[in-house]
């Protein structure tokens, strides 16, 4: 059903399974979750498909807070209830933000040394196309019309290229995005 | 100790706030972040905030642990859990609201014009997030070339993304990026 947002799979994870999928997705996602988050729902689990799991990044993006946090709380409730969405938020946030205190506390002793800084210019720069390939997947598979690229490249400019604030550009393209999308329902309906 | 709690007391309040306004992700409220440690409270410098940044980009987990380290600098533990309680804790709780209303308007013709609106839109904000990254990280041709090798392999094979993130920190430490 494609009114459906989260599809049947989601319904028989266990409680375990979701915390090791969202660990999984946290520990492994350096320089950003999103990738990996693709990757684990999408390709592993297959608890949902690229169209739902793009559908719900947009939910994500709408909504205050950040993102992939925002998956995770949705995701969670969806298969658990409202412990489901501590269980996935733990996995994806808590035990991250504690290894990552760990690096924090070790940085100093290698931030001087070139080798060091050298291998993280180079994950940097990886890090940065692996986002820009999980972008390019999501198009390719979800192949979305003319007016969704129309909107898409608008937000690519205006947030990537140009740099405005993001909050209203958000609040000016959700409004016609919607408006754009409901004009082609009605006209198909019409059909 | 009366400091620390006002310190934390301050945290509290300032990025629960922000939680709510933080829409399109962390970044969107990074520059208001920033004011207010760096120019408001001066509870550290803004090299020491870049260097937060980036070690927080770097560690893997959510951009938006980089809350937790700034509360962490601030603070310590406390602070560090304080600041990603505050930033996460309230849009959650929204998120949470929102989407089990969301459910209940399943078969509503609304919702699905408005799922498929947005689908195209977060496509176009990912890849604007890539390019900002990007252009932060890319400051030689080798870094270029590894930025779009590790786009081609994420967007046309199956390969695990960690085997391109090592690959790209060994040609780092040659020499390439």
């Amino acid at each position: 059903m494609p009114d459906d947002l989260l599809a049947a799979p989601l319904a028989r994870v266990s409680r375990a399974q979701l915390f090791t999928s969202f660990l999984k997705m946290g520990l492994l996602g350096f320089g950003g979750v999103l990738p990996w988050a693709r990757r684990v729902l999408v390709d592993e689990r297959r608890w949902l498909d690229d169209r739902e799991f793009a559908e719900l990044i947009g939910l994500c993006q709408v909504l205050p807070g950040p993102n992939v946090v925002n998956l995770s709380v949705i995701i969670g409730a969806r298969a658990q209830g409202p412990i489901g969405s501590l269980i996935a938020v733990t996995g994806i946030l808590f035990v991250p933000v504690g290894v990552m205190l760990l690096i924090a506390m070790f940085y100093a002793s290698v931030a001087h040394e070139p080798l060091a800084r050298n291998a993280i210019a180079g994950a940097s720069a990886a890090a940065a196309g692996l986002i820009i390939g999980t972008g390019m997947r999501l198009l390719l598979q979800t192949r979305p019309p003319l007016r969704g690229l129309v909107i898409g490249g608008a937000a690519f400019i205006a947030v990537g290229v140009l740099q405005w604030p993001l909050l209203s550009v958000i609040v000016v393209l959700i409004v016609v995005a919607v408006a754009l999308e409901g004009h082609a329902a009605r006209t198909e309906g019409k059909r | 100790m009366s400091e620390t709690l006002s310190a934390l007391a301050e945290i509290a309040a300032r990025f629960a706030t922000l939680s709510l306004v933080a829409i399109g992700g962390i970044n969107a409220i990074m520059p208001e972040i920033h004011r207010v440690v760096v120019d408001v409270q001066h509870w550290m410098t803004s090299a020491e905030f870049a260097e937060l940044f980036a070690l927080a980009q770097l560690a893997p987990g959510p951009n938006a642990m980089v809350v937790a380290l700034i509360g962490w600098k601030v603070a310590g533990i406390a602070g560090a859990l304080v600041a990603t309680l505050a930033t996460c804790g309230p849009s959650s709780i929204a998120c949470y609201v929102a989407f089990q209303w969301s459910d209940r308007l399943r078969h509503s013709k609304l919702r699905t014009v408005v799922q498929r609106a947005l689908s195209p839109l977060a496509i176009g904000l990912i890849l604007a997030t890539g390019y900002t990254l990007a252009r932060g990280a890319d400051r030689s041709p080798g870094a270029l070339a590894l930025t779009v090798i590790a786009a081609a392999a994420l967007a046309w094979t199956r390969v695990n993304p960690v085997w391109v993130l090592i690959v790209a920190a060994v040609a780092g430490a040659a020499g390439v990026a």
